[in-house]
């Protein structure tokens, strides 16, 4: 073959071959599945899961432009277009919601990121395996906590009258604070309770690539004379800026998916102007009996924001730091 | 025994009307089998605790009697949410013959306009002399059940008995500083002041909460005090019904001035400080640390509290009074028990036996069937005694809940029944007896708001506009009680906002929907 | 060769005295004693596990030294941390940084030594030069070639003026053409440097074209020391004589009697005439391990009288040389032979034969080479 089936005098016999060559491709796929299987079988049920768990329930994804009814069923309902949308945005509490939901997601990136790192970082450095072993399950517990419980610790330790919090204020003479009702306390409690709820646990990813970083940069390193704190920002930390960005892309897709269960533990009306989440939003909404296509609306609206959130993510990183999701 | 029957009597309002008994039973001559869904809280299908294996007794006994067989068919079993289970079971277009179980009032009004559900108004009138006899002798019921096209699509689980939360006071503290039980609002007011300035509990440290509740909720109603209200239903932030139309409590001037007060009694520490996050453990926590001295709650369940800390809080007596009356001279007890609720069974457009249904559906409220509903079966739970159902020592004095073991036979199960206030009130407590008894002598209650059923478009208006709106109103309330903001500074604002908001429409469609139905 | 190791004298170069290493009760290094010369070039060459890498590692300060001395230039180090011995080391899968360009790689050692921006520039340019990295200074790692990666791995080495070099297997990574050429170009950089260099390696070509001296090591000893044609010609025991050498020394068990004109190696009725040597006279009447390398057997065909019969397999042609892969006592026999014009003779070979003081005698038992039979060059 030329390789030149764009050429006109090529493209003849270019297709010919093509189709003289076609029972043969078909052949190799054959042969080469018979060959392969066990392969392609060990790859079947993600594939399966993909399909039934993640393209399927796309296609229930229309209801968002739709009146729907459960028993006219999704195909039977009726369009109406963007209705969901525009009741979505002339809404001045989901207006107010999306705000609040883009600025604890900012600040949670912001705080909440690096502080995994940090405690891999801290924990590559810790040289007693005991210690090592026992502050490393400490950490990670609050991550198997259910949030019911770590909120109800929460509400306990800023407590006005018994809480750990108000109590340590008292020692400096300060006046108790309701912090639960007040607005402006909001966002850094819920913040904090989310890094330390996951911090622990987020840095095993963080461990693992450190784990995997090779033995002997650090013993070059140690030869060239290096210090354990320049091993960790010429060594370690670069070598798990990947990592790094793969996660903060990642992250950043996941920006507006704001701990929903935690606000709704966590929230008063008082707290609403700061606390109140997309999610909450579309949770007092829809409880006032099955708005499906209503909520989503609200929440295809949150997809296409992470999408495009993640795809810039992506393509920034991927120029400036050849490091990528795809 | 005396007691009992006094209060039998007493309560013979509703479950007491002798049931007329037209039918004939067996329904059918040859066995009938039906199919049921029946999703809720206790048991996910129709059978012990779920388990459709197993047969309940009372079935049984209903099978024998009426000849119609119920065979389990319930969807979504693995899920314990019974509105996931409806909306498993309606998407999948494949309908058993009867559809009952926890919260099915919405989806049946819902779907059963759309064709899912059989209209039940001509069923019943030509049917079902006794679930018939029941409206006419309970009105409201009915119009209260209807879906936005005046058919009613399910017949309910109606419970029984009025009274459910009241005020309860430490009558030892009152003793200790020699105070008598609070009569008035003024004088509640004086007592939980002494309550927090005196030290009740006697430990030297000013750390008694005077009023604390399980649901902030409960520290709001206390605006029924000053002749406002909070809901108009057993549900908390409901409409009610003022003068025969429905309006929002929130968005009365009575409520202006009553928020006031609250917010005055939460800012003088009257009210627990930490009543917004203090939860469902306040009432265990506050009491047993004797640290509580007034709150609002269930009866049954609060009256405990005497046997649960006897020995351990020195002294404890925490008993019902009187709502205080307001500076009118009402007194008012806001919440009582709903008379209808959400939960019931109906039959599905894929039934082809629509008339033996509703006979069995109304085989329940036969005299005979409603003891089958309530009390389990005779000779095994239950003995007649005198006329009247009296469960057996076996079942009062055995370690389970009364409750548990209805529920474990088949009775008191959500399907659509009359309850009758005889089964409870054998197990009450004497203490909760007489604060019943108590609350009895006068006229507390009000009617209850039981809801209205859309159109479409109502419906659309309602939900365009309203959960916004109560999310507002929540929001300034809660501000107004915490101290930021003045309500009566900040009212007019406050009420142009919820007439922006469409507070207007709100009610428009809310009194439409209250005039088509309840006329 | 040899001329290297001309200096001497114990205040220059690195010594080994007795160096112990044990994980715990285990010791895998039996107490070392090595004296290497300044500017030589020691290769310690052996099987993986026999030590050496442990060895190198002790020198370089990587692992701790459980016992015994090392003074580097005169000065003890047991105790010194590894960037104050004044060392560098080169490892088998290079140690670049991947986030760093060649530039940024070899200037790494001087970074961390806070040595001048401008230096550190010249230094770069001059080591990238003398590596032939010059155009390769603003890639990354992942953009090399192996060889190049290994060129740089020697840049971070080199750029840092150590007293020692330690090169720890660096070339197995890469491709048998490769390996050749840059076994070359360390050698040529030694020249030119002339810095006291330590290799480990476990490959026996690297170490005897590489080395000054050879340090054998086995199970954690060191089983002899020299240099590559000393320990070619003279192997102290089987087990060095089989080690060093490709293809290895041939191995025949075999009785030694009393022949015509002094003794004489006797296996299946076959002959091996020994030099006259009193420890070989000595030992007539044991067993011992008679040892022929390849290339000093001579192919002949079934009419030579005095040959010791064969039994050819196969014979593998190399170009200028071939392998008569044979067998003999039921045993491999190799002979490494010349093509050029004998290419008809190849098919005929029936035996070979190999003179006298070609041949090696170790003892039966401890394999131990019996003394004075020394072969020189």
């Amino acid at each position: 073959m030329t390789g030149l089936p764009d050429t006109p005098s090529a493209a003849g016999s270019g297709r010919k071959a093509r189709e003289v060559r076609k029972p043969g491709r078909l052949q190799r796929i054959t042969e080469h599945l018979r060959r392969e299987w066990q392969i392609y079988a060990m790859l079947l049920p993600t594939v399966l899961w993909m399909v039934i768990f993640l393209y399927k329930p796309m296609y229930g994804l229309q209801i968002a432009f739709k009146d729907y009814s459960v028993f006219r069923g999704i195909a039977n309902s009726p369009w109406i277009g963007l209705e969901h949308f525009e009741t979505l945005f002339n809404n001045d509490q989901f207006l107010r919601a999306l705000k609040n939901t883009i600025i604890m997601s900012a600040y949670g990136l912001l705080f909440g990121f690096p502080v995994p790192i940090l405690l891999a970082l801290m924990f590559n450095e810790v040289l007693s395996q005991t210690f090592k072993k026992s502050a490393q399950t400490i950490v990670y517990l609050p991550h198997f906590i259910s949030s019911v419980i770590i909120a109800g610790i929460v509400m306990t330790a800023f407590s006005p009258s018994a809480g750990i919090v108000n109590t340590a204020l008292g020692w400096f003479g300060l006046e108790p604070v309701y912090f639960l009702t007040k607005p402006e306390w909001f966002r850094p409690i819920f913040i904090g309770t989310g890094i330390w709820q996951e911090a622990g646990f987020q840095s095993i990813v963080y461990l693992a690539a450190i784990a995997g970083v090779s033995p002997t940069l650090y013993e070059s390193a140690v030869v060239d004379g290096a210090s354990r704190w320049q091993m960790m920002w010429k060594i370690t930390i670069p070598s798990i800026l990947p990592t790094i960005i793969i996660m903060l892309i990642i992250r950043i897709g996941n920006i507006l998916e704001i701990s929903f269960e935690m606000v709704i533990l966590l929230y008063q009306p008082a707290t609403y102007e700061t606390a109140d989440v997309v999610n909450t939003f579309i949770y007092r909404q829809g409880l006032q009996g099955g708005q499906y296509d209503f909520a989503a609306a609200a929440g295809l609206f949150n997809a296409v924001v992470a999408f495009v959130l993640v795809m810039t993510a992506n393509t920034i990183s991927k120029r400036y730091s050849r490091t990528s999701l795809w | 025994m005396r007691r009992l029957s006094l209060s039998i009597a007493m309560l013979a309002t509703t479950a007491m009307t002798a049931p007329v008994q037209a039918q004939d039973y067996p329904i059918v001559d040859a066995p009938l089998e039906l199919s049921i869904h029946m999703h809720w809280p206790r048991a996910q299908g129709y059978g012990v605790g779920g388990d459709t294996s197993k047969i309940y007794p009372v079935e049984e006994a209903a099978r024998a009697a009426t000849n119609i067989h119920l065979i389990d068919e319930t969807f979504g079993k693995n899920t314990k949410d019974s509105g996931e289970a409806m909306n498993l079971l309606i998407a999948s277009g494949n309908m058993p013959d009867i559809v009952g179980g926890h919260l099915i009032k919405q989806p049946v009004n819902e779907f059963g306009p759309q064709g899912a559900f059989q209209p039940l108004n001509d069923l019943v009138d030509e049917h079902a002399p006794n679930i018939k006899k029941f409206w006419e002798d309970n009105p409201g019921l009915k119009e209260a059940i209807a879906a936005y096209d005046g058919n009613y699509y399910y017949i309910p689980y109606l419970p029984d008995g009025k009274y459910g939360r009241a005020y309860f006071i430490r009558q030892d503290w009152l003793d200790a500083l020699g105070l008598e039980q609070p009569d008035t609002v003024d004088e509640l007011y004086e007592v939980l002041t002494a309550f927090r300035n005196n030290d009740p509990n006697g430990n030297g440290m000013k750390d008694e909460v005077p009023f604390f509740a399980r649901n902030w909720e409960e520290a709001i109603r206390l605006v029924t005090l000053w002749d406002a209200r909070s809901s108009g239903s057993d549900t908390f932030h409901d409409f009610y019904v003022k003068d025969g139309a429905v309006v929002h409590p929130y968005a009365e001037d009575a409520y202006r001035d009553a928020l006031a007060n609250v917010a005055q009694w939460y800012e003088e520490g009257l009210i627990d400080p930490e009543v917004f996050t203090r939860g469902s453990s306040a009432r265990e926590y506050l009491l047993s640390e004797n640290l509580g001295g007034m709150t609002h709650d269930w009866f049954a369940s609060t009256s405990g509290y005497n046997v649960a800390l006897e020995g351990k809080v020195e002294g404890f007596n925490f008993i019902p009074f009187l709502p205080p009356a307001s500076p009118s001279g009402r007194r008012l007890e806001e919440h009582r028990r709903i008379p209808i609720k959400p939960d019931g069974w109906a039959i599905s457009h894929t039934n082809e036996n629509p008339v033996e249904t509703i006979k069995y559906m109304d085989f329940w409220f036969s005299e005979q069937g409603s003891l089958l509903a309530n009390f389990g079966i005779e000779g095994e739970q239950y003995e007649i005694v005198d006329g009247e159902p009296v469960y057996k020592d076996s079942v009062l004095a055995s370690g389970d809940p009364v409750n548990a073991q209805m529920w474990a036979v088949g009775s008191q199960i959500q399907r659509g029944y009359p309850q009758d206030y005889r089964y409870e009130w054998q197990w009450t407590r004497d203490s909760a007896r007489r604060g019943i008894e108590l609350y009895d002598q006068y006229d507390l209650l009000v009617d209850q708001f039981l809801g209205v059923a859309f159109t479409k478009d109502e419906q659309a208006i309602y939900d365009r506009h309203w959960p916004s709106i109560r999310t507002y109103m929540l929001e300034r309330q809660q501000a107004w009680v915490l101290g930021s903001g003045d309500i009566k500074a900040d009212w007019d604002d406050y009420v142009e906002t919820l007439n922006d908001m469409g507070l207007q429409d709100v009610l428009e469609v809310m009194n439409a929907a209250y005039k088509r139905q309840y006329g | 060769m040899a001329g290297f190791a001309k200096t001497g004298g114990d205040m220059s170069g690195v010594n080994l005295q007795g160096l112990v290493k044990a994980y715990g009760a285990v010791q895998v290094v039996h107490g070392i004693d090595l004296d290497v010369q300044e500017k030589e070039f020691v290769v310690l060459v052996g099987p993986s596990g026999c030590g050496k890498s442990t060895t190198l590692r002790m020198i370089a300060g990587l692992e701790e030294i459980s016992d015994g001395d090392l003074t580097i230039d005169g000065r003890h180090v047991n105790r010194v941390a590894p960037k104050d011995r004044d060392v560098a080391m080169v490892f088998q899968n290079y140690a670049l940084y991947p986030h760093l360009n060649v530039a940024e790689n070899i200037a790494f050692g001087l970074r961390i030594r806070k040595t001048p921006k401008d230096d550190i520039a010249q230094q770069v340019q001059e080591v990238g030069g003398i590596l032939g990295l010059t155009d390769y200074l603003e890639r990354r790692p992942a953009d090399l070639s192996g060889g190049q990666r290994q060129r740089v791995a020697m840049g971070r080495a080199i750029v840092r003026r150590p007293k020692v070099f330690l090169f720890d297997e660096p070339l197995s990574n890469l491709d048998a053409k490769l390996r050749t050429q840059m076994r070359a170009e360390i050698k040529r950089l030694h020249k030119r440097l002339g810095v006291t260099s330590i290799y480990v390696t476990h490959d026996q070509v690297e170490a005897m074209t590489l080395a000054d001296r050879i340090v054998v090591m086995h199970d954690g000893r060191i089983e002899q020391i020299g240099t590559p044609m000393e320990l070619f010609l003279n192997p102290a025991n089987t087990f060095v004589a089989g080690f060093l050498g490709a293809p290895p020394m041939n191995m025949i068990t075999a009785q030694i009697v009393a022949g015509d004109q002094g003794p004489v190696a006797e296996f299946g009725g076959q002959r091996i005439v020994l030099q006259p040597l009193p420890s070989l006279q000595n030992a007539v009447g044991k067993t011992v391990t008679v040892g022929i390398r390849p290339e000093f057997a001579k192919a002949v065909d079934d009419s030579q009288p005095d040959r010791v019969s064969i039994e050819v397999d196969l014979i593998e042609t190399l170009g200028s040389e071939a392998l008569v892969h044979a067998t003999l006592q039921g045993a491999p026999f190799v002979i490494r032979t010349d093509t050029v014009g004998q290419m008809e003779a190849l098919g005929r070979i029936g035996g070979f034969t190999v003179d006298a003081h070609l041949v090696k005698v170790f003892d039966g038992e401890t394999g131990l080479a019996l003394p004075g039979q020394v072969l020189n060059q």
